[in-house]
């Protein structure tokens, strides 16, 4: 203490006399946070040297500070506030108060003790479902946090926006699937601590990594510095998902040697509560070493990859539900030998590597290089059976609907093979599990007793496996403290492998590689059925598959994409600007390996390429007002490049691609207000979104054609509009706050794509370009006019009724109004306690195009009456939900080095088990029996699971 | 310290208490391959004729007493001109068995025994007309009630159905056709014995049985039925387009599938076949030529009656456009009557003639 002191003296003395050289300066500048760049109040200021304390001061309530008096040299400046990470920066006094603007800090992980390591963020992908929930929590912003794990079980759509649309960077580098775009959140499930340290960014907002779409940017960060020093355990149990997991972290910090190393393991296994067959046995692990060689120069490395295995779950329509008395049923699995067994299991290792190289040659410049590659492969096992029935348990003709329908118009009136069929569906007989769950000892009968041992049932594994690679250069100039530039050029050079391997003969000894579908239409035909005409021409005979082998369809898709970008922001006075540009070239291509029978001359080899020039432009301003209320909007428009997924009409047998094929457009703004102090959070945002030009495609067998055809949309139109409210208040008691959040959104589509429909077995266009009439709405009410005092329809020149009044049709697959409330309570000893209700609301089914053709309404005598629109166009609405969770957790610190603690939180305490969150129709269709229209197959549809709970136990030092 | 050994205790009792149980059921190793299935035995009741005899034209009923018939598979759907259903025959004859799914041939091996348990399913005929003119027996069936007016019996379809009556026994050697022959040789049967138009099981033993035909010289002439659109009325005649009359139309495959379906009407062959028949015609198939693809006839395929002749009895081999040998051509030189061909298939009557169903195309032998 005395030699502090004498130290302080010492140096008082010494500016003293200095300052008659005017060789002295000062700092100021205003302490913000980093989220909205909103001022914090009282924030403590303090400047060393050389560990020394030279000054400190307190910011006032709008963040500002000034310290005058201190020497010319370099200093430290130590920004620490309450709930925010502690500040370091460098700063050099040059004889003058040199004004060092916004310093912003980052506020602690709020979730940081509540969830630790937290619950199953990436878990939540890929479940069976199509769709993965696309908000990441954890961030800084309140809305986020809230609703990014909160609205996950009932799949909330940020904005209501696909998964495709975020944009996920890793190390700087865009990670979005090359083939379909979507978030590959599923690359690093399981390393939640290594993958903790993030930045995001919300709507339109451009980030410091890339310019982004308009549904936010996150950026993990993935080097070693940006693992959290010291060991870290954990185990966690919750019966949603899986019953345990286990996870490991070290990461040394930076070492005195200019080294750090981090690494994180974890082991994911079994089963849960509420869905059987769906299981876990993933593994992940995560190393990373970074050199620092000086101020100037700093390599790292990382690898990771989650490999493993998982049973999948299925839709089911409700009628199968129904039976089994169960919303949770899963068609996937069987029992063999008194195993439940998964027909259905994703199997991947798709490991990553990094190498950046980040050099500072400038005080205000930092530039990075940086290679990223992703390998390794990407399994989905089947069923595949080849002219033996279908072994799916709620196979339609297996379901009692199929004998009896209380309409008549079904012709559906069998009632005693109803009876049996119900009866086989009890899931009180324990005899009949073999027909309510795959019958696994059947399927290998079968193929014992086939005819030289030809497998007709087996499982099948889908691959999709990925060579991606990347190179990055990106730069941060700062030239001035007001203005920054960032900005790089990307490259990416993708080849994806699909084909389908034969992954268990059941029993039988080799499988056959012909297309059984073209054999259903040219069964006499030895070369059409073929999907290997090479290999059938060599050796006379198609491919008898042993266990390994490729068949079915094996081709590359080939991406080329190269982009340059740059973000520019400015901030002075209250005003700041943003303005961001990136300019791309996306180029794609199929690479046949088969030559197909049915296309010999459009299947092998090289396709046309598609080539597109895509752009992005953002600008953005905003000005912070007296006591850091921030206002601030975003514009952005975005000309998009299909993805290849979404452009061959039938990339499992040939080259077309589809005809009209263009860029998507889109147009997005924001505006929106933002306070955060003094234990208040507020952010409010209403955004308007419209898309247009978008296409998609699918394959389904299309009853009208008896065949299995290629249905391509085009010029497909979305709008996204809405408002987003996220609070927390705090609320009487010290440690208490009321949170919440309000989403409210209308997402609907604006337009009748174009459909153009193909025989998948000739390429034959059933429909060219034709509108879909009932996609984007369908009328619901019709004009009348009085004849003679009696109220008839009202008919245009063509004798069809005209339209008074239509339903819009909506963006599926998430509530549309998704509400929380909720109480947090944080004592000083390091407990808290969560309480939240839920109300989501205007949630839609996906819909299927064939359903809202003018062929499918009007039915087999070509007229579309009004009952027969309502029925086959409308698109189903799901019932509000309200739902009612909780948590509570603990930790504690040990000498201040220990840190212990538990989370439990337990969702859907209300045990609301009829909570729908997505599905989709199926394409089939039913003649009526006076063959006047069509009826609809049943929806399927997946539900959220009944209560659950997640315990998580930790353990750090 | 004490703190964290009193949570770990926690900790540890709450896994357990969550944990024990539900490791059970997720098995993620290697499966054992399942037993074999044992072979069924059981002692049949009746023979299929006694079954048969039970039956009275028009008077379909469900069984309802505890019958058991049993007898060898005779039929196989795999190459396709059987469908959804099989034939187990015995010494007195052989019977349909409508089971209702595809690719039956997996479960139920031709030449393995089955047992069928009759109670409570239903036994009809199809195929019966009622006409003292042109009318005669079709054939009696086994399967489940019908809700339709027009048939007897329906297939049972659902799963719980056919695993409560029909059983495997043991598998066996394939079923060998009885030979029937103009001028019979040992063994031999001779075609004079062939059923006639009111015969059944009960009193024909060749009725629904394997059999090899000797013999048959080509008559000249298909019988074929087209629907314009099969997504509407197949019963309305402007839906429909018969091609009969003692003619071929140019048809010289056993059946059509699509393409070949497509092939025949481009080629004109059936301008003159008229929409509709007799008294309610709707024009004719050439009207509607179109762009030369008869843009308004769907192309589909179809099953195809060929008919031949056997000393005095007529036979028509009728054979499914979605089997497999479809569109497999007649030997021009049977067509031309200079040869004549020996067929192994069942016989089936329908209205009192006899439709010949080939297994497969290996039972066509030209002479």
């Amino acid at each position: 203490m005395y030699k502090k002191l004498t130290l302080v003296f010492a140096a008082l003395l010494c500016s003293l006399s200095l300052l008659a050289q005017n060789l002295t300066g000062g700092v100021k500048g205003t302490v913000v946070n980093r989220v909205g760049r909103t001022p914090i109040a009282e924030a403590q200021v303090t400047v060393l040297q050389q560990g020394v304390v030279m000054a400190s001061i307190e910011a006032d309530q709008n963040g500002r500070f000034v310290i005058e008096g201190l020497n010319n040299g370099m200093y430290d400046l130590l920004v620490k506030a309450a709930g925010f990470v502690d500040a370091h920066v460098n700063v050099t006094v040059e004889g003058y108060v040199k004004d060092m603007m916004f310093l912003s800090m980052v506020a602690e992980q709020q979730v940081e003790e509540v969830d630790d390591s937290s619950f199953a963020e990436f878990d939540l992908d890929d479940s069976g479902y199509s769709d993965s929930p696309s908000i990441i929590f954890g961030s800084y912003d309140i809305f986020s946090n809230i609703a990014g794990f909160g609205f996950s079980p009932i799949r909330f759509k940020n904005r209501g926006y696909a998964n495709e649309t975020q944009d996920v960077y890793l190390s700087g580098v865009k990670m979005n699937d090359a083939i379909t775009g979507y978030a590959p959140f599923s690359l690093w499930s399981g390393l939640n601590e290594a993958m903790r340290s993030k930045e995001s960014t919300i709507g339109n907002a451009a980030s410091d990594y890339g310019v982004g779409g308009f549904n936010g940017i996150t950026n993990f960060h993935g080097n070693a510095l940006s693992v959290r020093p010291g060991w870290s355990f954990s185990a966690l149990t919750n019966s949603a998902l899986y019953r345990l997991r286990l996870m490991a972290t070290y990461a040394s910090g930076q070492l005195d040697n200019g080294w750090s190393f981090a690494a994180n393991v974890s082991a994911r296994i079994g089963g849960n509560d509420w869905v059987k067959g769906v299981y876990y046995r993933s593994f992940a692990y995560y190393l990373a070493a970074e050199k620092k060689f000086n101020d100037q120069h700093r390599l790292s490395f990382s690898v990771f990859a989650a490999p493993g295995q998982r049973g999948a779950q299925n839709a089911s329509t409700q009628e199968v539900y129904d039976l089994m008395g169960d919303n949770m049923y899963n068609s996937n699995w069987g029992y063999q030998n008194g195993k439940v067994r998964n027909s259905r299991v994703r199997k991947t290792h798709e490991p990553v590597f990094i190498v950046k190289y980040t050099a500072d040659p400038l005080e205000n410049l930092e530039t990075n290089l940086t290679f990223l590659y992703r390998t390794g492969k990407n399994g989905y096992t089947a069923l595949d059976w080849y002219d033996a029935p279908d072994p799916r348990p709620d196979y339609y003709r297996n379901l009692p609907s199929f004998f009896y329908m209380d309409e008549e118009g079904y012709g559906k009136n069998n009632y005693e093979k109803f009876a049996w069929a119900q009866e086989m569906w009890n899931p009180a007989n324990t005899q009949y599990v073999n027909y309510q769950h795959v019958n696994w000892d059947r399927l290998y009968n079968v193929n014992y007793n086939s005819e030289d041992g030809r497998s007709k049932y087996i499982v099948e594994e889908r691959r999709v496996d990925q060579n991606d690679l990347n190179l990055n250069a990106d730069f941060k100039w700062r030239p001035k403290d007001w203005m920054t530039l960032v900005g790089g050029v990307g490259l990416k050079y993708n080849t994806t492998h699909f084909f389908k391997k034969v992954d268990d003969l059941l029993g039988g000894k080799y499988y056959l590689n012909i297309d059984q579908f073209a054999e259903r239409d040219f069964a006499g035909d030895e070369i059409k059925i073929q999907n290997d005409l090479d290999y059938f021409e060599k050796h006379g005979e198609a491919q008898k598959l042993k266990k390994g082998d490729k068949y079915g369809y094996n081709y590359f898709a080939n991406v080329v994409n190269a982009k340059v970008w740059a973000h520019y922001n400015y901030q002075k006075d209250g005003w700041d600007a943003d303005a961001a540009l990136e300019m791309g070239y996306d180029q794609f291509w199929r690479n046949g390996i088969y030559r197909k029978g049915l296309f010999p001359e459009n299947s092998k080899g090289k396709s046309e390429s598609a080539r597109f020039f895509t752009a992005r432009a953002k600008v953005a301003g905003g000005y912070t007002f007296k006591g850091g209320h921030r206002v601030y909007a975003n514009v952005g428009f975005y000309n998009d490049a299909p993805t290849f997924s979404q452009s061959f009409v039938s990339p499992r047998t040939r080259n077309s691609l589809i005809p009209n094929l263009t860029t998507s457009k889109t147009l997005s703004a924001d505006i929106n207000y933002h306070w955060a102090a003094n234990g208040y959070d507020i952010r409010l945002t209403g955004y308007w979104t419209k898309m247009w030009d978008m296409t998609d495609l699918m394959s389904f067998y299309d009853d009208t054609q008896h065949s299995f055809t290629n249905f391509a949309m085009t010029g497909m139109d979305i709008r996204h509009m809405g408002i987003e409210l996220g609070f927390k208040i705090p609320f009487f008691a010290k440690g208490l706050s009321l949170q919440g959040v309000v989403a409210w959104g209308e997402h609907i589509y604006t337009s009748n794509p174009y459909m153009t429909q193909t025989i998948d077995n000739s390429e034959k266009v059933i429909f060219d370009n034709q509108q879909l009439p009932y996609w984007k709405s369908h009328p619901v009410e019709y004009r009348t006019v009085q004849v003679d005092g009696v109220e008839m329809p009202d008919l245009d020149i063509n004798g069809n009724p005209i339209v008074a009044k239509s339903q819009k049709h909506y963006v599926p697959s998430t509530p549309q109004l998704a509400t929380s409330l909720g109480f947090n309570y944080r004592t000083s000893s390091y407990w808290f306690f969560d309480l939240n209700g839920q109300f989501f609301a205007n949630s839609y089914l996906d819909m299927n195009p064939l359903y809202r053709t003018e062929v499918a309404v009007a039915g087999p005598d070509g007229k579309a009456t009004p009952a027969e629109i309502e029925y086959m166009a409308a698109q189903e609405k799901f019932k509000p939900v309200f739902l009612l969770n909780a948590s509570i957790g603990k930790s504690w610190y040990i000498n201040r080095k220990y840190n212990f603690g538990f989370s439990l939180n337990i969702n859907n305490m209300t045990n609301n088990r009829n909570v729908k969150t997505g599905g989709y129709e199926q394409t089939r269709l039913i003649k009526s029996a006076d063959t006047n229209r069509y009826y609809r197959f049943d929806p399927k549809y997946f539900y959220m699971q009944g209560i659950n709970y997640m315990l998580n136990v930790y353990f750090r030092f | 310290m004490k703190v964290i050994f009193k949570t770990a205790a926690v900790a540890a009792v709450l896994f357990s208490l969550v944990s024990c149980e539900e490791f059970g059921p997720v098995f993620t190793g290697k499966y054992d391959e399942p037993a074999y299935q044992e072979p069924v035995e059981m002692e049949a009741t009746h023979s299929i004729a006694d079954l048969v005899g039970t039956y009275e034209n028009g008077k379909p009923y469900k069984i309802n007493e505890d019958i058991i018939i049993a007898g060898k598979v005779s039929t196989t759907d795999q190459p396709g001109n059987f469908y959804k259903s099989l034939y187990i025959q015995d010494e007195t004859g052989g019977i349909e068995i409508k089971i209702g799914k595809n690719g039956l041939y997996n479960d139920y091996k031709p030449g393995q025994t089955l047992y069928i348990k009759c109670k409570d399913l239903t036994i009809g005929q199809y195929g019966w007309k009622d006409n003292p003119r042109y009318g005669g027996n079709g054939m009696v069936q086994l399967g489940t009630s019908s809700t339709v007016a027009k048939y007897e019996t329906s297939y049972m379809e659902s799963p719980l159905i056919i695993d409560q009556h029909v059983f495997k026994g043991k598998p066996g050697e394939p079923v060998v056709p009885m030979v029937l022959s103009e001028n019979p040789g040992p063994g031999e049967y001779s075609i004079s014995e062939l059923p006639g138009k009111d015969d059944t099981q009960k009193t024909n033993k060749f009725v629904g049985s394997l059999v090899t035909i000797k013999g048959l010289k080509y008559d000249n002439q298909v019988f074929v039925l087209l629907y314009l659109d099969s997504n509407k009325d197949k019963e309305s005649a402007d839906n429909r387009i018969f091609l009969s009359d003692e003619k071929t139309w140019g048809i010289t495959t056993w059946a059509m599938s699509k393409s070949k379906m497509t092939e025949y009407i481009q080629s004109g062959l059936w301008d003159a076949a008229e929409i509709g028949s007799g008294s309610a015609a709707f024009g004719t198939v050439g009207e509607h030529k179109g762009d030369g693809t008869y843009p308004d006839i769907e192309k589909n395929a179809y099953s195809v009656s060929q008919y031949f002749k056997v000393g005095d009895k007529s036979i028509q081999v009728r054979t499914s456009g979605f089997c497999k040998f479809a569109d497999r051509e007649i030997d021009p030189e049977v067509l031309a009557g200079r040869k004549t061909i020996d067929v192994t298939g069942i016989i089936t009557l329908y209205q009192g003639n006899i439709q010949f169903n080939l297994l497969d195309i290996s039972g066509v032998k030209v002479n």
